[in-house]
Formats: structure tokens, C-alpha cells, sequence
């Protein structure tokens, strides 16, 4: 699976701090961090950047191109630095990204063509966040087909199902694997894309990881094309290159509803086996999920 | 051809808990059923009335809920009296003095009166805390050991104070009432943290009740969600038996204070609508609703 690293995101108090002194060297430690530890992308997220969009879009794309030659996924809801950094992209960029919102649709999808980028297009429409499976489908048949309408061909289009806390609303979890499973029959030739570590957000942080990694293999399990994720996770690095085969095969098994005894489980096995139940819906979320 | 009606049966069943000792002690939950859907399954325990006392001679209390009580308010012994009369299952002691925010009153001057209901008064008893974390974490400690061996339903253990506590209540043989701000998930998570210190017979959920008007649909909700969750899904910790702590919050509405009938309704409602949401154990403060909920309870409304 394309891992694109999240790390640089303006949330990040290291990085909004960053990025309002212009500080080079914090924002290449960053990348130089993920390009090493195996990101395919970099997400270079600078939130709505209201202040000077069109320098930080510049500055964001050279600062980092200066350390890495890593292709760049753009992140940012303002056109104007979105299209100040497009400008400058060596690789071939991936736009991050257009919605189904009216504005979104006339002021950033046609910079996707104009600079022949990849994008990415979530299932958000004015209404909202889609609540299931079907809306999902709804929105999103409808927003490809306005992309395409601007000539952007399905093997250029990533598509978002966004994905929800699980300690917020367990449900949405599951409709996001669901919608997974579908997907390439609805849009034949689309790529699809997720923000892995939103499953974890409003979980303590320490247990965040296991979360990220477990629903990352389960996705993957439905068709899941790349991830927007913490690269700087070793196991979950490690998890995508193929690693760690009897987790894999263990979430396979819970994916089919099939027995697995936990007695005869190590430690780490018992946890993944614990956590996809939780992210299939199975078991009632608890921050405590790993304790019974 | 004789027709017999399908009937769902589920896994799950929600834990006996005892409250109280020897033929005095009250039972709680222990049912594999839905709320009131007798005819699925069994149901070990109805669902048990405590009527609310204070040590605070009722201060704030709206003038409507006083007027059975009006003689004996001062005297916590006899007010706990005078509602075992009017039909109580037991008691629900409410440690309201100790808080400080108001007259501060230490640990051990709450956790002799306790004692002294406790023995003067035959009957089961919930004690309620004043509901400031750290001052509750002191008070109830001194309660849990002033009155060892009495097996008090004690309370409320919050994600802040339920440690300490949960020990206390554990080294004398009471048990505890888990309480969280109306959300699942907290709730499961303070039951798995607890279930490590205690037996789940040991312990009460208080998903927190809100008065009719004032959210008392959120209320509803989780209630529901947890026997669902216990009974069907089979959730462990969620096998747990719930109180609904709803009078106080009735009587403090401006609509239940503006008049006694409409008072007495405010509170006859919610606790109707939290019977049915799943509470095991309900704390009300007027009679007549003790009442009538026992009625509804039996099958006779």
C-alpha cells in the first residue's frame, strides 16, 4: 500500500510553530524523518493558511524539495497556496484534496487539471459528512462525475471515504469498510485514499498506534489503495511492507467471522484480535479495550 | 393448530448485586431479559425503589417534596423511618452537608451519622457523596470503614477518585456505584477499570439521569444501549445492574417547583421513562411516585 507521510500538519504544534517562524531546518528534519522511514508521499498539511497563502504554499513545497526528491501531496482547503505550491511540485503532486462542496468543486478541482495533478476527492458534500454507506455512494458517484466532466480521468482520482473517530462513532468505522469493499465497482479505475490516524483521534495517545495499524490491515484486507499515516509508527511500516504475517492472517480470520482462540495468543496477538473487533463493531469502544 | 408466539431470548444476563445484610438486604438486576419484558425471561429481581433522605435537613428542596416529611427532616434517622412507612424498598442517603461549597462538614462526623442510620435503621442504604471528587474520595473512605461488614451501596466513583475508593470499598464489604457523564463508552471504560478491583455483583452503573426537559433522552439512551449491549451482545462489563439518581434533578427544575401536582408529575415521568429505559434501582424523593412506580412495576398501572 502507497504510504503518504502525515507528520507535517499544521495541528502539530512543531510544525504550526514551524511554519509561522519559516523554520527551514524543523520542517526538512521532518521530512528527511519520513522520507527514511519509507513515506511515498509527503502530506504537507497548512490547514486553512489564511495569512500569506501564496508564500507559505511556495515556501512549504522548496523547503522540503530542498531535502527530498519524495513526491509531495499538497494539503490545504485555500486554492491560493494550494496553487502556489502545485506550481513548484517537481514530482507529479497529489492534490488533497476536493469535495463535493460547491466551492471546492469550482476553485480547487480544475487546478488538479491545470497543473495535471492526482487528486483526492472525499465523499464530503455541502450536506456533510455522508452517514452511510449508501449516501457514501450517492455523493461520491456524483462528485467523480463532475471531475470527470473537468476531464480528470479515474486513474488520476483518490477517493476519501473519511474516516471517523472510533471512539466518536463506532459505526462510521465500519461503513468506511464497507464503502472499501465496494468501491471498485462503482468507479472502475479509481485509487482510494484514507486519513488513516483519524480512527484513533480522542483515543489516549499511547494506544492510538494499534488502532492506526489494525484498521490500516483491515482496510487494506477491502481494497484499500494508500493512507495518509504516521510513517514514523516502526510497526506500521513494518505491517505494510508485508511484515508480520500471523497478524495479518489473525484480522483476516476476525474479518470472516471466524474463531480464534484467544488462549492461544500471545500478548500482541490478543490486542490486534481485541482492536479489530472494536473497529468492526463487535465490541462496544472503550478507551479501556485493550484492559478486558 | 395451536400458535405460540416467537419469543427472543438472549445471552447476556446482568449480575446480581445485594445491597444491605442478613433479611434486610435488597437485590438488584440479575435478569436475562429486556427492561419490564417479563415474559422472555428471568428476572431474578424487580426493579427497587429508594426513597432520598438528607443530612442536610433538606435544604434547597422545593416545598412540594417537603411536605411529607416535614417533621422529621432534622432527624435523618427518623426521616428514613418515615419513608420505609410510605413504601421505600430502602434508603437512599445523601451526604449533602460534606460538601465544600456549602457547610463543609469533615469525614468523620458524615461517616458517624451513616453508621448511626445504618444501625438505628433496619433497612438497605445507597450513600451518595456530595459529588466534589476529592472531598467524596475522603468522605465515602470514612463511611466504607466506619460501617465495615454493612454492605452499603456507596457512591459516586468517578474516572477521578474511583482508586482509592474502589479499595475502601473492597476492604469492608460494601459495594460502589460507578458514575459517568451520560456517554457509553466512558462507562464501559470506568466498569473495565473497576471490574480489576471488584466482582461486577459489586457494582451499580449511574449513567448519570437527567430530569425530563432538561436531557433526559440522553439519559434514556444510554440506559438502553447498556442492557442492550449486556443482554444481547453479552458485554461483560456491561452486565452490570444501573441506579437512575432522579429525584434531585426532577425537584430542581423550575417546573417541578411550581406546583405540587406538576411537581410530583415532573418526577413520576422521568422515573416512569427510565423504568423502562432499564434503571434497576430508582431514587426518588416523593412517596406517591414510590407509589406509583411500584405499581407500574407490578403490572397494575
Amino acid at each position: 500500500m502507497i504510504l503518504i507521510g502525515e507528520n507535517i500538519h499544521i495541528i502539530s504544534k512543531v510544525v504550526s510553530e514551524a511554519v509561522r517562524n519559516r523554520d527551514t531546518a524543523a520542517i526538512q528534519a521532518l521530512a528527511k524523518a519520513q522520507a527514511e522511514a519509507g513515506a511515498d508521499y509527503l502530506d504537507l498539511n497548512m490547514g486553512p493558511a489564511r495569512k500569506d497563502p501564496e508564500e507559505l504554499g511556495a515556501w512549504l513545497v522548496q523547503t522540503v524539495q530542498e531535502v527530498t526528491d519524495i513526491a509531495i501531496s499538497l494539503d490545504t482547503m485555500n486554492p491560493v497556496a494550494m496553487e502556489a505550491g502545485l506550481k513548484l511540485c517537481r514530482k507529479r503532486p497529489l492534490l488533497n484534496s476536493a469535495s463535493g462542496k460547491a466551492d471546492s468543486k469550482t476553485g480547487m478541482m480544475p487546478l488538479a487539471p491545470k497543473y495535471n495533478t492526482q487528486i483526492i476527492i472525499s465523499v464530503i458534500t455541502d450536506r456533510g459528512c455522508p452517514p452511510d454507506v449508501d449516501s457514501r455512494v450517492e455523493s461520491i458517484m456524483d462528485t467523480v462525475a463532475y471531475a470527470n466532466g473537468l476531464g480528470i480521468k479515474n486513474e488520476d482520482i483518490w477517493v476519501d471515504p473519511i474516516i471517523l473517530p472510533v471512539s466518536a462513532d463506532q459505526k462510521q468505522v465500519r461503513e468506511a469498510l464497507e464503502f472499501m469493499k465496494i468501491l471498485p465497482d462503482l468507479l472502475p479505475g479509481v485509487k482510494s485514499v484514507v486519513g488513516l490516524s483519524n480512527v484513533s483521534n480522542g483515543t489516549p495517545a499511547p494506544l492510538r498506534g494499534i488502532l492506526n495499524r489494525t484498521y490500516m490491515l483491515m482496510l487494506e484486507r477491502n481494497g484499500l489503495y494508500s493512507a495518509i499515516a504516521d510513517v514514523l509508527d516502526p510497526e506500521l511500516v513494518e505491517l505494510n511492507k508485508g511484515g508480520m504475517p500471523e497478524v495479518r492472517e489473525l484480522i483476516g480470520h476476525i474479518m470472516e467471522g471466524e474463531t480464534v482462540n484467544a488462549g492461544d495468543l500471545d500478548e500482541k496477538g490478543r490486542s490486534y484480535v481485541k482492536t479489530a473487533r472494536v473497529l468492526l463493531g463487535e465490541t462496544l469502544y472503550s478507551h479501556a479495550w485493550l484492559e478486558s | 393448530m395451536e400458535y405460540t408466539a416467537p419469543l427472543e431470548t438472549y445471552s447476556g444476563s446482568v449480575k446480581e448485586v445485594v445491597i444491605g445484610k442478613g433479611d434486610r438486604s435488597v437485590k438488584v438486576g440479575g435478569e436475562n431479559i429486556l427492561p419490564l419484558h417479563y415474559f422472555e425471561g428471568k428476572a431474578a429481581n424487580r426493579p427497587k425503589i429508594a426513597l432520598e433522605i438528607d443530612d442536610n435537613g433538606a435544604a434547597g428542596w422545593s416545598e412540594w417534596v417537603l411536605e411529607p416529611y416535614k417533621d422529621v427532616v432534622a432527624d435523618p434517622v427518623k426521616w428514613a423511618l418515615k419513608c420505609l412507612d410510605l413504601g421505600a424498598d430502602l434508603i437512599c442517603l445523601r451526604l449533602e452537608s460534606t460538601d465544600p461549597q456549602g457547610a463543609n462538614v469533615p469525614a468523620e462526623i458524615a461517616a458517624a451519622l451513616v453508621k448511626k442510620v445504618a444501625a438505628e435503621v433496619q433497612t438497605a442504604l445507597v450513600v451518595y457523596g456530595c459529588g466534589d471528587d476529592k472531598k467524596d474520595a475522603e468522605v465515602l473512605a470514612a463511611v466504607a470503614a466506619a460501617c465495615s461488614g454493612e454492605n452499603l451501596l456507596i457512591g459516586p466513583a468517578v474516572k477521578e477518585n474511583y482508586e482509592p475508593l474502589a479499595k475502601a470499598v473492597a476492604e469492608h464489604g460494601h459495594c460502589i456505584i460507578a458514575q459517568t457523564p451520560i456517554d457509553i463508552n466512558l462507562e464501559k471504560e470506568l466498569n473495565v477499570k473497576l471490574l480489576k478491583q471488584l466482582p461486577p455483583e459489586r457494582i451499580v452503573i449511574d449513567p448519570l439521569s437527567s430530569a425530563l426537559g432538561y436531557g433526559m433522552e440522553y439519559s434514556f439512551t444510554i440506559m438502553e444501549r447498556t442492557k442492550q449491549v449486556g443482554v444481547i451482545h453479552g458485554d461483560f462489563a456491561m452486565q452490570i445492574p444501573i441506579i437512575a439518581d432522579l429525584g434531585g434533578e426532577c425537584w430542581k427544575t423550575n417546573q417541578a417547583r411550581a406546583g405540587r401536582e406538576q411537581g410530583i408529575l415532573w418526577e413520576g415521568i422521568t422515573a416512569m421513562s427510565l423504568l423502562l429505559a432499564g434503571a434497576n434501582l430508582l431514587v426518588l424523593r416523593h412517596p406517591n411516585n414510590c407509589r406509583m412506580i411500584k405499581e407500574a412495576i407490578d403490572g397494575k398501572l
